[in-house]
């Protein structure tokens, strides 16, 4: 048995992020003391119609999320409580909204730092209509094994420790929510636990007060005993007093209050919740609310630490009267919560088979790491993108020559002016209005066999032919039988007479630089049998790219990567120049094309079948 | 409950048009004669002058000043701002009401609404005939009745004329109370101004909800403290960190105590300085931070409480949270540390730490590690009654 929170209780949660948190929490509890989901609808305009998924055992849970609670009330009339998490500013709408929903009885209020006569004036609205307001600043409601409102309780663990999955013989009010749970861990140690225990928010007026639930608790035959912390200021604890002394009471009531620290401390010093100031004459002090409670017959432990034992000679006192009856440990077979994937693989408990496998770059820890070196560690140390290349396409650390020549090909590959394919399309998406990823993009796809794109295939035939010892002669055959015009061989306006400047740059640093270079001297000798036969013959800037890097033992599939990645600095300049000079969509005009479909003529009638 | 310093907060009384005496606030006694061009009655009126500060008792203080001429009061406002032990920052000059009788109203939030508070025994001899004041609840959304009102001012001992004056008056300071978020307002003398018969207040408490402020655009002051002196800088280097970070941490510093205090929970923090007091020792502050406040803001307030002079011990304690993530909170207190002992600050502090909560194994365990790095600390986790490591570490283990 409990209070307020049951079996029963179903929960609209007002509110955004902290609202979903808090039902993550609440779905925890209702996994581990084995009850269905108790929150069937979330009321967040911003996000309405929209769904939450809320873990909930080893599933998921979609809870709607609603504009109003009008609606979410109607679609789930089973909805009798709502808790709200709404910021300070709206937080009086929100539990308004709640509290006209005829079905709902129960409004917590968690939002801390709501204004006083918000409060007030929602304290009178719930006594007009005889609803329950818990709050503001409240941490929640908890029923052993019933129901958990908010996050009262911690982790789930700590439930299990408190022993929260089955109803013991103590309720708890208290303002703090700390504080309750600790009384809720100190009643699980010295007695047999809790039945509902109640956070009713530190705030100067809390919407419902010890004296409510005391009352209930009196009607409650699960609930022997009832601990309340209090605070010094207001005068609650006092008229909890007078409650309870005003007659005999079944439960026994068991009190601590703070504040004695005021009686030593200069004037006017006062700290803690926001509810715990004295009055301007000095009523609400915490000896006079620890006195009113022992003249009314309660238990008043001096201090915080005397709970414990107050509360285990009261267990024994009921466990002695037969009211209270000693529970086995069960915590054994209580259902676990599903571990997290990564928790389960940390605890080593389960093996997953990856999907994919890398084997270039690492970024679990806290930067990437290329090939197991930290990016900061290599520029610290003076290495460039020729390095970072090399660690990612080849997986090795490139010597300084090597950098030198793959710097070299990208800085000379860079761009080639606005005509040739790539960078038209580029520009022409641009001038359509086309962002830069999506026009590089298309600039890009223009490589190919006739355009940039053929590096990787020369390597590829480069290769075969060094490693086969053909000769250029052969070579030369072998290709004509079997593949069709040589890849790296030719050029659209380069010929011999006006040769392409890259390229002999690009050879004459290789060949200075003392590199064993069997690939580009075999393209050298297949170049010079070419522009014999025509001047345009000639090795082409791809084809050089191919031969070096070949010799450089690039594999032969990340070499029209050079390329790419080259000239992807050049499209990004054009794109970027298109756009600050706010250039114009590009059209051709007419006579720029040569139409020759059919002339004009009578389409026939349409047949139609019968 | 937030206070309000007088300048402002007779300022809002005037809003609501209710008569205060006409008023300056100046921030350099330099300012007093430019002022004085444009506001005739500082050079016509008698002046009285006091620190614009919440210092409580500033009459024996020294810091008001009655009767002034404009000469006079420039002087008394030059010495103010020079006393090097009270740090005045700002001083009120306002104008002397000439007045026979003295009386006392106040109005007060209530759980039902508002309570109005009315004696015609005013000024100092309020608290002695406390009985004789009268109370006139005021239920909430129930705006009280002129008549209402004029038959209390009766009841209250007014008569005539005065009694209806009264009543307006008070009209007046529960609409003020009531639009402006009140939570106390004490007019402490009312008087009537010889010159006119007009009611005017001349000293008030202004007290409103502080977390009301968001409604209230035209409130262009900060709030003063409430212990009677002004924060200190570290306290409002805390107060600043407190308004705008996710949960709060909290901070005020008491000098002379030898256990700093460190818990966590508005609820739990209290207990922890009752238990201090309680065992025969002295706090030299109160710190507090809940609501899973971010590493940093705990690491400042750490900071802060490390700081504190003549510190013994620390006492790092808290409940069992529920969403407070421990290690996390904890990590915050510990960068904290490591600064401060960097520092030098630590030296033979002695630190005791109990606490529970999501991760707390993790955290409590960060915590004892730091016993190899040199600290003198004590690690305690939540099988230890809440407040028994203040025991262990006033009276030992």
């Amino acid at each position: 048995m409990s209070i307020v929170a049951n079996q029963e209780t179903r929960v609209v949660i007002q509110g955004g992020v902290a609202g979903i948190n808090a039902a993550n929490r609440m779905a925890e509890f209702c996994h581990l003391s084995r009850l269905p989901f108790n929150v069937p609808a979330f009321v967040f305009p911003p996000n309405a119609g929209k769904t939450a998924d809320i873990p909930y055992g080893s599933g998921l849970v979609s809870v709607p999320i609603y504009a109003t609670v009008a609606e979410a009330v109607s679609d789930h009339p089973t909805i009798n409580t709502s808790l709200v998490y709404i910021g300070a500013e709206r937080a009086f709408d929100a539990a308004m909204e709640a509290m006209e929903a005829s079905n709902i009885t129960l409004v917590s209020m968690i939002t801390e730092g709501v204004p006083e006569k918000d409060a007030k004036r929602l304290i009178q609205y719930a006594k007009r209509t005889g609803k329950v307001f818990n709050g503001p600043s409240s941490i929640g409601i908890l029923s052993a094994g019933e129901a958990r409102l908010g996050v009262v309780g911690g982790s789930y663990d700590n439930l299990i420790a408190c022993k929260l999955h089955r109803a013991g013989s103590f309720g708890a009010i208290t303002k703090s929510g700390g504080l309750l749970n600790e009384i809720m861990w100190i009643c699980s140690q010295f007695a047999d636990g809790i039945t509902t225990a109640i956070g009713i928010g530190g705030d100067a007026y809390p919407g419902s007060d010890y004296t409510t639930y005391l009352e209930m608790f009196e009607r409650d035959p699960q609930t022997h005993a009832v601990i309340i912390v209090g605070e010094m200021g207001g005068n609650l604890e006092e008229q909890a007093a007078a409650w309870y002394g005003a007659a005999k009471r079944r439960i026994k009531l068991i009190a601590v209050v703070s504040g004695f620290c005021q009686e030593q401390l200069p004037k006017g010093m006062k700290f803690g919740h926001a509810g715990a100031k004295e009055g301007t004459h000095g009523e609400g002090s915490a000896r006079s609310k620890a006195d009113a409670l022992k003249a009314a017959g309660a238990s008043v432990p001096a201090t915080f630490g005397g709970l414990g034992p107050a509360i285990g000679e009261t267990y024994q006192s009921l466990l002695a009267s037969g009211k209270a009856k000693s529970i086995p440990g069960e915590e054994a077979s209580l259902p676990k919560l599903p571990m997290r994937v990564e928790e389960a693989i940390k605890a080593g408990d389960v093996f997953v088979e990856p999907v994919l496998k890398s084997s270039i770059c690492d970024d679990q820890g806290d930067e990437p790491l290329y090939h197991g070196y930290a990016a900061s560690d290599l520029i610290n140390k003076g290495y460039h993108i020729p390095h970072v290349i090399g660690l990612l396409w080849d997986k090795r650390l490139v010597s300084p020559v090597e950098a030198e020549i793959i710097k070299r090909i990208v800085m000379l590959s860079a761009d080639h002016g606005p005509c040739v394919s790539g960078a038209l399309v580029t520009i022409i998406a641009a001038c359509a209005g086309i962002q830069m990823a999506q026009s590089v993009a298309a600039g890009l796809l223009m490589i190919g066999p006739r355009f940039g794109g053929a590096v990787t295939d020369a390597g590829k035939w480069f290769k075969y032919a060094v490693s086969n010892h053909m000769t250029p002669e052969d070579y030369l055959a072998y290709m004509k039988r079997n593949v069709g015009p040589v890849p790296g061989i030719g050029h659209r306006v380069k010929s011999l007479k006006n040769p392409d400047k890259r390229v002999s740059e690009l050879v004459r640093f290789v060949k200075s630089a003392g590199l064993s270079t069997p690939h580009l001297d075999f393209a050298l000798s297949v170049e010079k049998i070419t522009t014999a036969k025509k001047d345009t013959l000639i090795l082409n800037v791809d084809g050089t790219m191919a031969a070096i890097l070949v010799d450089l033992k690039f594999p032969v599939e990340s070499l029209n990567g050079f390329f790419i990645l080259s000239r992807t600095i050049g499209l990004i300049g054009h794109w970027v120049d298109q756009n600050k000079q706010g250039s114009r969509l590009i059209r051709l005009f007419p006579y720029l094309a040569n139409y020759t479909s059919a002339k004009r003529r009578e389409a026939p009638l349409l047949e139609t079948k019968k | 409950m937030a206070k309000v310093l007088e300048g402002p907060g007779m300022t809002l009384l005037g809003k609501w048009g209710m008569q205060v005496p006409r008023f300056v606030v100046v921030t350099d006694a330099a300012q007093i004669a430019k002022l004085s061009q444009a506001n005739p009655w500082l050079r016509e009126r008698k002046l009285v002058v006091k620190a614009h500060e919440a210092i409580g008792s500033r009459m024996k203080l020294g810091l008001v000043k009655l009767d002034c001429d404009l000469a006079a009061a420039t002087k008394a406002t030059e010495q103010m701002f020079k006393s090097s032990h009270f740090n005045i920052s700002q001083v009120i000059l306002s104008e002397m009401i000439s007045h026979q009788a003295e009386s006392y109203v106040a109005v007060q939030s209530t759980r039902e609404g508002a309570t109005l508070l009315l004696s015609k025994l005013g000024g100092i001899e309020v608290e002695d005939h406390w009985d004789k004041v009268k109370r006139f609840p005021v239920p909430l959304g129930a705006d009280p009745t002129a008549g209402a009102l004029e038959k209390f001012a009766t009841e209250a001992g007014f008569t005539g004329d005065l009694a209806v004056k009264i009543a307006e008056f008070l009209e007046k300071l529960y609409r003020c109370y009531d639009q402006e978020d009140g939570t106390y307002m004490e007019i402490n003398p009312l008087v009537v101004r010889e010159s006119d018969g007009v009611v005017t207040a001349l000293d008030a408490v202004v007290m409103v909800d502080a977390d009301a402020r968001f409604r209230h655009p035209d409130w262009n002051f900060t709030f003063a403290s409430e212990f009677g002196r002004p924060y200190t800088q570290n306290e409002l280097a805390v107060l600043e960190i407190d308004s705008r970070v996710k949960g709060s941490v909290k901070f005020i510093e008491i000098p002379g105590g030898d256990t700093a205090l460190l818990p966590a929970g508005g609820g739990a923090s209290v207990y922890y300085a009752d238990a201090v007091l309680a065992m025969g020792g002295t706090i030299a502050n109160y710190a507090e931070y809940s609501g899973d406040p971010p590493d940093w803001a705990v690491e400042a307030l750490t900071d802060k409480v490390c700081s504190l002079k003549g510190i013994k011990r620390i006492i790092v304690g808290g409940a069992i949270a529920n969403f407070t993530n421990v290690k996390k909170t904890f990590a915050g207190i510990i960068a904290g540390f490591r600064k401060a002992m960097a520092e030098g600050k630590l030296n033979g502090v002695e630190i005791w730490v109990r606490r529970g909560g999501p991760f707390e194994n993790e955290g409590l365990a960060a915590m004892r590690a730091l016993e190899k790095e040199g600290f003198n600390i004590h690690v305690y986790n939540r099988s230890t009654p809440l407040t028994d490591i203040v025991n262990y570490a006033l009276h030992g283990e």
